[in-house]
């Protein structure tokens, strides 16, 4: 499974940092970019990703299952 | 009985409008997604979660301008709510690395000692007005901290945020009046921070944040400084202390949430989420379209109003189910009390904050507790009856 974050269309909610803070850093104005090494998803975070895209509200976060 | 018709053409969402509104709002997405009001000069309404969410995203076709706020709550633009891409972006940076989730993390503590000491001398004080012993006072003590207005000021905050956002609908002169209190206030308050002349200057507080903004060089106008200030004053304090007296009102009425969340307090930020779905403080925001579009077959023309309610697109089946149930365990819940796009509620991560971490403390100090007057309502920042054994 492979995480992607549309930046256009992030705007700082920060509710990714929420479910899944361990995949998404954020810059110093609060905009959120999947953590570097982090974009293919290991099995343990998965459900936490899972719900950041759900619960992102810009939907910026996308999901590829393999 | 009034038809449907009636209730579309007298939509409104303040006072008591309210009392059955999520009512109103099921009618209206059923019969009449865009809907037409003749209240405060005509605007088109959306009530279904898609619509809304495409306006907020669309720049192109939308503009803020001349306020977001329906009805407006000052007779100038105000920054950054009333202004358009691009200068919005140079506005918002000024204070957005004040909410990253970097910064907030520095304020937890703060949130939860303030929250602590104000639960307990709730329960010791034997008062059970939850609104002023706990929800308002939270927001005053925090925000107005970091904001950087002198402890000595509050007493007279409420006040002038009761008559600019309550009491316009129903007194628009005493709004007016304490829109002008308010601004003379900061006038004054600028000229203290300027001057240096304050304990506050100098700590990194929103104020000097603001004061230190230089915009392709240049600092912010007196106008614009006194413009942003209301709004952060308008913004940071009514908004937090709604959004907790609502979920204090819900959870006294429903008990086995409340245990719930006394027996699982990790699932309190999943609840307040819940409650910001269900309950929000900001029920709508206003925008005006710029050019001839359709909205779900309706065409709407350039120049006219467009109010998105985002209380009722947040209760849309389409999205939730059993969206008008409160609950706690929602894990799905891309809501929009904070609306969304480039005007995203510039304080949402800390409202949530204040909010999460204000409950968990109000529900380890404060043993079960119930609505003590039915009568009091689910929305606004009146008082709030809580009978408890102490
Ligand atoms: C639970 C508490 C809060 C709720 C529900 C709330 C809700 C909202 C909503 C719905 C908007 C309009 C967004 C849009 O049109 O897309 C907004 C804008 C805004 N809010 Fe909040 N708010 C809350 C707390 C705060 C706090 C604590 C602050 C202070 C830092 C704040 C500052 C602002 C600002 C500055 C804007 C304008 C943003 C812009 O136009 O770019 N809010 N808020
Ligand atoms: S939840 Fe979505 S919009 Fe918010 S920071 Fe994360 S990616 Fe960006």
């Amino acid at each position: 499974m492979k995480v992607l974050l549309d930046s256009h269309r992030c705007q700082g909610h920060a509710r990714c940092a929420a479910f899944a803070p361990e995949t998404f850093v954020f810059d110093d104005d609060g905009f959120s970019r999947v953590r570097e090494g982090m974009e293919d998803v290991k099995p343990e975070n998965q459900a936490g990703v899972r719900k950041a895209c759900a619960n992102c509200p810009e939907l910026a976060i996308s999901i590829v299952e393999d | 009985m009034t038809s449907i018709k009636d209730i579309e053409r007298t939509m409104d969402f303040h006072g008591e409008a309210l009392d059955n509104i999520f009512e109103t709002y099921r009618l209206m997405r059923e019969n009449c997604p865009v809907g037409r009001s003749e209240k405060y000069g005509g605007f088109w309404f959306l009530s279904k979660s898609d619509d809304i969410f495409k306006v907020e995203q669309d720049a192109e076709t939308y503009s803020v301008k001349p306020t977001m706020l329906v009805p407006p709550v000052a007779d100038f633009p105000m920054i950054p709510i009333d202004t358009d891409l691009p200068e919005l972006m140079d506005y918002r940076r000024i204070l957005l690395p004040l909410f990253t989730p970097q910064a907030l993390a520095k304020m937890e503590k703060p949130v939860r000692d303030i929250s602590q000491d104000l639960a307990r001398k709730f329960v010791e004080s034997g008062s059970t007005d939850a609104t002023a012993g706990f929800a308002r006072a939270l927001p005053t003590i925090f925000f107005s901290r970091l904001a950087g207005f002198p402890e000595k000021d509050w007493p007279k905050f409420d006040a002038w945020v009761d008559d600019i956002l309550y009491e316009r609908t129903v007194d628009p002169e005493r709004a007016r009046k304490a829109q002008d209190a308010v601004i003379a206030y900061f006038d004054d308050l600028i000229e203290k921070y300027r001057g240096r002349t304050i304990d506050e200057a100098d700590t990194g507080t929103i104020m000097d944040f603001l004061l230190e903004a230089r915009i392709k060089g240049e600092p912010l106008s007196r106008k614009e400084l006194l413009s942003y200030c209301y709004l952060m004053f308008l913004g940071g304090l009514d908004t937090t202390a709604w959004a907790i007296r609502a979920s204090l009102w819900h959870l006294a009425q429903d008990l086995d949430a409340q245990r719930k969340l006394r027996e699982n307090p990790e699932l309190i930020p999943m609840a307040a989420e819940e409650f910001l779905r269900t309950l929000s403080p900001v029920q709508a925001m206003g925008r005006t379209c710029k050019k001839d579009t359709v909205i779900r077959g309706q065409e709407i023309k350039a120049g006219d109003r467009v109010v998105l309610l985002f209380g009722a697109g947040n209760r849309d089946p389409e999205i939730y189910d059993e969206p008008e149930k409160i609950k706690i365990d929602r894990e799905d819940n891309r809501h929009l009390a904070f609306g969304a796009g480039h005007h995203r509620c510039l304080g949402s991560n800390l409202g949530r904050r204040e909010l999460v971490i204000g409950l968990e403390e109000f529900l380890k100090v404060v043993p079960e507790f119930t609505l003590g007057d039915p009568s009091e309502k689910w929305y606004g920042v009146g008082r709030l009856t809580l009978n408890f054994k102490s």
